[in-house]
C-alpha cells in the first residue's frame, strides 16, 4: 500500500520524523516498508500490510499506530452533515451485509477533479475519473473502507442489497462482462443489476453530467467478498479491503468526511436522510489481562504503566484487570494479542539477541529411522556416491491401482507421486546424460507413496545408481544391504530395516556445481620412455590444467609405456578445451 | 620376505600394470626372489633354504595368476561401464541441502533438540486448522496448495505442519528441530518451484520467552552466516504464533544501503517465528497457562543456492547439479 507522508500528517499534524526513520519504525511495529521515494515533491512509502490488519489498509489505521509509537495526538474530521426528510427506499435482503450507510445528494456539479485529488490518486496508481468518483476512492484510501456512488438518474433510489436473484451477467465499470451466479452479492434496482459488492457497474456509472447520486459505504461478510472475487477472478482495491475484517463503527466517520468533501468540491444539497443499516452491532468482549504478561512473555522488564499507557492510547478501555479493545482492532481478541501490542510498541529491538536457550536434557523424540538415514548417507558418501534430490512427482504410475494422483497441480505433466525412487533417479540419470556427465555414481533417500485400503502411505526409500553393476553389488554388501540390482539401479525400503538407536552425522559440508553446459571429454595418447606409475602421471597432468575448467582426469588404457588419458573439461567451450588439451599433452593438431 | 606381505601387495593391485610391476619385482630375472636364490650357497642348510624358496616362488606365481583373473574382470567391467582403468579415488558428496540441514541440526542438537519428521501427505486439519489458520486465509486457496483429495487431503505446504504432528503426539517439555520438503502449487521456472525446503525449530516448556526465541534464532543465524551477521527482529503476523517475530538479515550485498537484491529495503526477510499461539497449544491439549512455546522457520533453498553459486532454483533438484569426482 502506498502512503503519502503529507497525507499522513493530516491525521497526525505533529508528525515530524525523518522518512528513513519512519520507514524503519513502521517496519519494526509490523508494517513492513520496502522503501520510500520522492515523487512529485511528495514522499511516498511502500507498505506491506498484513492480512490481520485490515484497519491499516487506510491512512487512519496507520496513523493510529504511529500516534501510539510517537505519543502524538490523532486528529479527526468533525462534521455533521445536514439532513432532509426523504427516506431512501433501500432494501437489504441478505445477512451478508454487516452495515450500510447511504445518502442522496442532489443538484451537485460534477467535473474534473482538483489537482490535489488527481495527484493523490496518481500516487496510488489510480486513474482520475471525475470529482465524485475520485472522492469515493480518496475516502477508501483514507479509511480503508470502500465507498461507491450511483447515478440515480439511471439507477433510481430503489437500491437492493441481495444475493444475485436472477442475473446471469454483470457489466463492470470498465465494461468487463462477468458471468455471475446466485452466490454473488449484488446491489441492484428492482429490474437491473447495478453493482457487485466490490465493483461498480457500467449502467449507473457516475460521469461529468451526473447531478443526483446516492453515495454509500458498506462492510460485508469478508468471506463472501473473498469467494465472489475468486469466483469472478476479479480483484479491485475494494475487494482487497472488503475481504478483511473492517470496522463497521468506522463507517460514520468516513461517511461524514465523504459528504463534507462532496459538498466542498461538487456543491449540491442533501437529498435524503442518512440511511444506516446496522442490525447487529457486536458487543466487544473485554479480555482478562494482567499487565505483568508483557514482561513474562518477552523475558525483559516492561513496566505495567507502559502497557496501560500504550493500550489506552490505542483506544482500549481498561477497568479492573480487563481490557476492551476498540472496534477498529478486529485482531485483538485474546491476552496474547494485547501483549504483542505492548511489546511491539516497547520495541522488539530492546530484547537482547545474545541469550539463546541453554542446553537442557529433555526427552529424545528423534525417530530412529532418521539416524539410519544419516548413517547410510555418510556411508554412501564414503563409498564415493553423490547425493541427489529429485522430483517426487512423476509422469506415469508403476501400479495405477495404488498410485496417488494430484488433483490440481499446475505442473499437470507430472501428476503422480512416485511409487519407486528409481523412477526419479532414472530421470536424474537421463539429465546427467544430457550434460554428458562422465560415470555418474549417485543415490537418493526420499519418500515413495502408495494408496492402500484408502489410506495414503509413505515410506523412506534408498535408491542407488552405479555405472558398474558389479561394483554396486559389492557396495551393497559393504553396507549390509540386500537388494536386486537392475539396470545398475538398486532400491531398498528403509522402513523395513532395523533402525539405529542413535547416530551423529559425520559429514557436514559439501560443494556442488551448477552445470550450465555439457562436459567436454577429450582423450590423449602419450608414449613415455619407460613405464611409470599411472596415478603419479594423473597427478602430474592434473596440475597442468586450471581447476576452474578441469572436471576430472583419468587413464583409460595402459599398454607397456603407452598411456591413454581421458580429460573432462567444464565451464569452457569446445575450442578452448581443445586448445588447452593439445598444449598440456604436447599434441599436434 | 614373508608370503603374507607379498600377498597383501598383490591384493592391492587394481590394474594389470600394477600386477605386472609386482610380478617383475618378485619374480623377474632381477627380482627379489631370484636374488634370494643366490644366497643358497651361504645358507646354513642350503637344501631346506632352497625348498622353502621354491615353495615361496610357486605360491607367489599362483597368487599372481589368481589375481590376474580378478584384475581382468575388474578391467573388463570398468571398460564395459565406461569407468577408467586408473583414476583418482572417487569422492562422494552430500547434497547441499542436506549439508545445510546438518549444519542446523548440529546447532540444535547441542541445545538438546531432537530431530523430527512427519508425513508429507496431510489433512487440512494438520496443515491449517491445528495451526490456527482461519478458513478465509489466502494460504487455504486451492491455487496455493497441491491437493490429493480436495479439500481434505493435500501435500503439506509448510514445515509448521510437522509442528502440528509434534504437538499432537508428544507431551511437553520437548525441543525439536525439523527440516522438510514442502509443496506449493507453483509453476516451475528459474525462481519458483513446487517443492521448497524449510527448516523449523519448536520448543514447548514452562517459562519460555521471546528473549529465548530471539537469542536462539540469532545463534542459528550466526552459525550459518558468521558472527558478523546483522539481524533485526520485528513484529510480524503469522496465524500460528502470537506475538509474531520476523527476522531480517541486513543485506549482505549493500549492507543496508538498499539495492536490487534486497528490493531497496536494506534487509532481507529470513523467515518467520513467534510464541506458539495459545489456540495451537489448546488444539493439542496442551495447557497454555502451564506451557509456553516458540517456533521459528526459514527457507533453505535461497541460502543453499547462494552458498553454492547456484542461480536457478531448478538446479537443486535437477540433473545439472553435480560434484567434482575427485579432490
Amino acid at each position: 500500500m502506498k502512503l503519502i507522508y503529507s497525507e499522513l500528517q493530516k491525521f497526525l499534524p505533529d508528525l515530524n520524523i525523518e522518512p528513513q526513520k519512519l520507514r524503519d519504525d513502521l517496519t519494526m511495529i509490523g508494517h513492513f516498508c520496502n522503501f520510500y521515494e520522492k515523487i512529485d515533491d511528495q514522499i511516498v512509502f511502500d507498505l506491506d500490510i498484513k492480512v490481520n490488519r485490515g484497519d491499516c489498509l487506510g491512512y487512519y489505521g496507520i496513523a493510529r499506530d504511529l500516534s501510539v509509537l510517537y505519543h502524538l495526538d490523532l486528529s479527526s474530521t468533525d462534521y455533521q452533515c445536514p439532513s432532509s426528510n426523504y427516506q431512501l427506499p433501500i432494501v437489504i435482503s441478505t445477512s451478508n451485509v454487516t452495515r450500510v450507510m447511504a445518502a442522496k445528494i442532489v443538484h451537485l456539479k460534477n467535473g474534473p477533479s482538483p489537482s490535489w485529488l488527481q495527484s493523490f490518486l496518481k500516487l496510488h496508481g489510480v486513474n482520475s475519473i471525475n470529482t465524485l468518483v475520485d472522492l469515493t476512492n480518496y475516502i477508501m484510501f483514507l479509511y480503508g473502507t470502500p465507498c461507491h456512488a450511483f447515478d440515480t438518474a439511471k439507477s433510481t433510489d430503489h437500491l437492493i442489497w441481495e444475493m444475485n436473484p436472477k442475473y446471469t451477467e454483470f457489466t463492470s465499470l470498465d465494461k468487463t462482462v462477468l458471468k455471475v451466479d446466485p452466490s454473488v452479492l449484488m446491489i441492484n434496482s428492482p429490474n437491473r443489476a447495478l453493482s457487485l459488492s466490490f465493483w461498480g457497474g457500467e449502467f449507473c456509472a457516475i460521469n461529468n453530467s451526473t447531478t443526483d447520486t446516492i453515495v454509500e459505504l458498506a462492510v460485508y461478510h469478508p468471506t463472501t467478498v473473498r469467494q465472489n472475487s475468486r469466483l469472478l477472478k476479479a480483484t479491485t482495491e475494494a475487494s482487497i479491503r472488503l475481504e478483511k475484517s473492517l470496522d463497521p463503527n468506522l463507517i460514520p466517520q468516513a461517511f461524514q468526511h465523504l459528504l463534507k468533501l462532496i459538498f466542498e468540491n461538487c456543491g449540491g444539497l442533501i437529498g435524503s436522510q442518512v440511511f444506516d443499516y446496522y442490525p447487529n452491532p457486536k458487543d466487544i468482549q473485554p479480555i482478562d489481562y494482567d499487565f505483568n504478561y508483557p514482561s513474562l512473555y518477552s523475558g525483559i522488564e516492561i513496566s505495567p504503566d507502559f502497557g496501560i499507557n500504550c493500550l489506552t492510547k490505542l483506544g482500549c478501555l481498561i477497568t479492573d484487570n480487563q481490557v476492551t479493545p476498540p472496534s477498529i482492532r478486529k485482531d485483538l481478541n485474546i491476552s496474547e494479542d494485547l501483549t504483542e501490542e505492548i511489546v511491539r510498541f516497547y520495541g522488539y529491538q530492546n530484547i537482547p539477541t545474545n541469550q539463546p536457550l541453554a542446553f537442557k536434557e529433555v526427552q529424545n523424540i528423534t525417530p530412529p529411522v532418521l539416524y539410519l538415514i544419516d548413517s547410510l548417507k555418510d556411508q554412501l558418501v564414503d563409498l564415493g556416491y553423490d547425493e541427489v534430490l529429485s522430483w517426487p512427482l512423476t509422469k506415469l504410475p508403476i501400479n495405477p491401482e495404488t498410485a496417488i494422483y494430484t488433483q490440481n497441480s499446475i505442473n499437470s505433466e507430472y501428476p503422480v507421486l512416485r511409487q519407486s525412487i528409481i523412477q526419479s533417479l532414472q530421470n536424474q540419470l537421463d539429465q546427467y546424460s544430457r550434460f554428458k556427465l562422465p560415470t555418474p555414481q549417485f543415490f537418493e533417500i526420499g519418500k515413495i507413496y502408495f494408496k492402500k485400503d484408502n489410506l495414503y502411505q509413505e515410506h523412506y526409500s534408498l535408491g542407488i545408481y552405479h555405472p558398474s553393476s558389479n561394483q554396486l553389488e559389492n557396495d551393497l554388501k559393504k553396507l549390509n544391504l540386500t537388494a536386486t540390482v537392475t539396470n545398475n539401479f538398486a532400491e531398498i525400503i528403509l522402513d523395513n530395516l532395523e533402525s539405529l538407536p542413535t547416530y551423529v552425522p559425520q559429514h557436514l559440508a559439501t560443494q556442488a556445481i551448477e552445470l550450465n553446459s555439457q562436459i567436454i571429454t577429450l582423450d590423449a595418447n602419450i608414449a613415455l620412455d619407460q613405464p611409470q606409475d599411472p596415478l603419479t602421471l594423473i597427478n602430474q597432468y592434473q596440475n597442468l590444467i586450471d581447476p576452474k575448467i578441469l572436471w576430472s582426469i583419468s587413464i583409460i588404457d595402459v599398454y607397456q609405456n603407452r598411456y591413454t588419458f581421458r580429460v573432462n573439461y567444464y565451464n569452457c567451450d569446445d575450442k578452448t578445451a581443445k586448445k588447452i588439451h593439445l598444449a598440456v599433452f604436447k599434441l599436434e593438431c | 620376505m614373508k608370503l603374507e606381505e607379498i600377498k597383501l601387495e598383490i591384493d592391492s593391485c587394481q590394474t594389470s600394470t600394477d600386477l605386472e610391476n609386482t610380478r617383475i619385482k618378485y619374480l623377474g630375472r632381477s627380482g627379489l626372489i631370484n636374488a634370494e636364490f643366490s644366497k643358497i650357497k651361504t645358507a646354513a642348510d642350503p637344501k631346506a633354504f632352497g625348498l622353502e624358496l621354491n615353495k615361496l616362488k610357486n605360491d607367489v606365481e599362483n597368487l599372481i595368476t589368481e589375481k590376474s583373473q580378478t584384475v581382468e574382470s575388474i578391467i573388463n567391467d570398468k571398460q564395459k561401464s565406461g569407468l577408467p582403468a586408473v583414476a583418482l579415488a572417487k569422492v562422494g558428496h552430500l547434497h547441499p541441502l542436506t549439508a545445510t540441514e546438518r549444519q542446523l541440526n548440529e546447532v540444535f542438537r547441542k541445545l538438546g533438540f531432537s530431530i523430527y519428521h512427519s508425513p508429507e501427505i496431510v489433512t487440512d486439519e494438520y496443515n491449517f486448522e491445528r495451526l490456527n489458520v482461519p478458513s478465509n486465509h489466502p494460504a487455504r486457496d486451492m491455487q496455493d496448495s497441491i491437493y490429493i483429495k480436495e479439500p481434505q487431503v493435500l501435500l503439506r505446504t509448510q514445515t509448521s505442519t510437522i509442528e502440528s504432528y509434534l504437538l499432537a503426539n508428544h507431551q511437553p517439555p520437548f525441543r525439536a528441530a525439523f527440516p522438510g520438503s514442502v509443496y506449493r502449487n507453483e509453476k516451475v521456472n528459474r525462481s519458483n518451484h513446487f517443492i521448497f525446503h524449510q527448516y523449523q525449530a519448536v520448543v514447548v516448556e514452562k517459562g519460555v520467552t521471546m528473549k529465548d526465541l530471539i537469542g536462539t534464532m540469532d545463534l542459528m543465524f550466526k552459525t550459518l552466516y558468521g558472527p558478523e551477521v546483522v539481524v533485526r527482529y520485528r513484529c510480524k503476523y503469522y496465524p500460528e504464533v502470537e506475538p509474531g517475530v520476523g527476522p531480517d538479515m541486513q543485506c549482505f550485498k549493500c549492507h543496508g544501503a538498499g539495492c536490487p537484491l534486497c528490493k531497496y529495503a536494506g534487509w532481507i526477510e529470513m523467515g518467520g517465528s513467534g510464541m506458539i499461539h495459545p489456540n495451537v497449544l489448546k488444539k493439542a491439549n496442551i495447557d497454555p497457562k502451564i506451557y509456553q512455546g516458540f517456533a521459528f522457520g526459514m527457507g533453505l533453498d535461497r541460502w543453499t543456492m547462494a552458498q553454492n553459486n547456484i542461480s536457478d532454483i531448478r538446479t537443486l533438484m535437477g540433473g545439472n547439479l553435480a560434484y567434482k569426482p575427485n579432490k
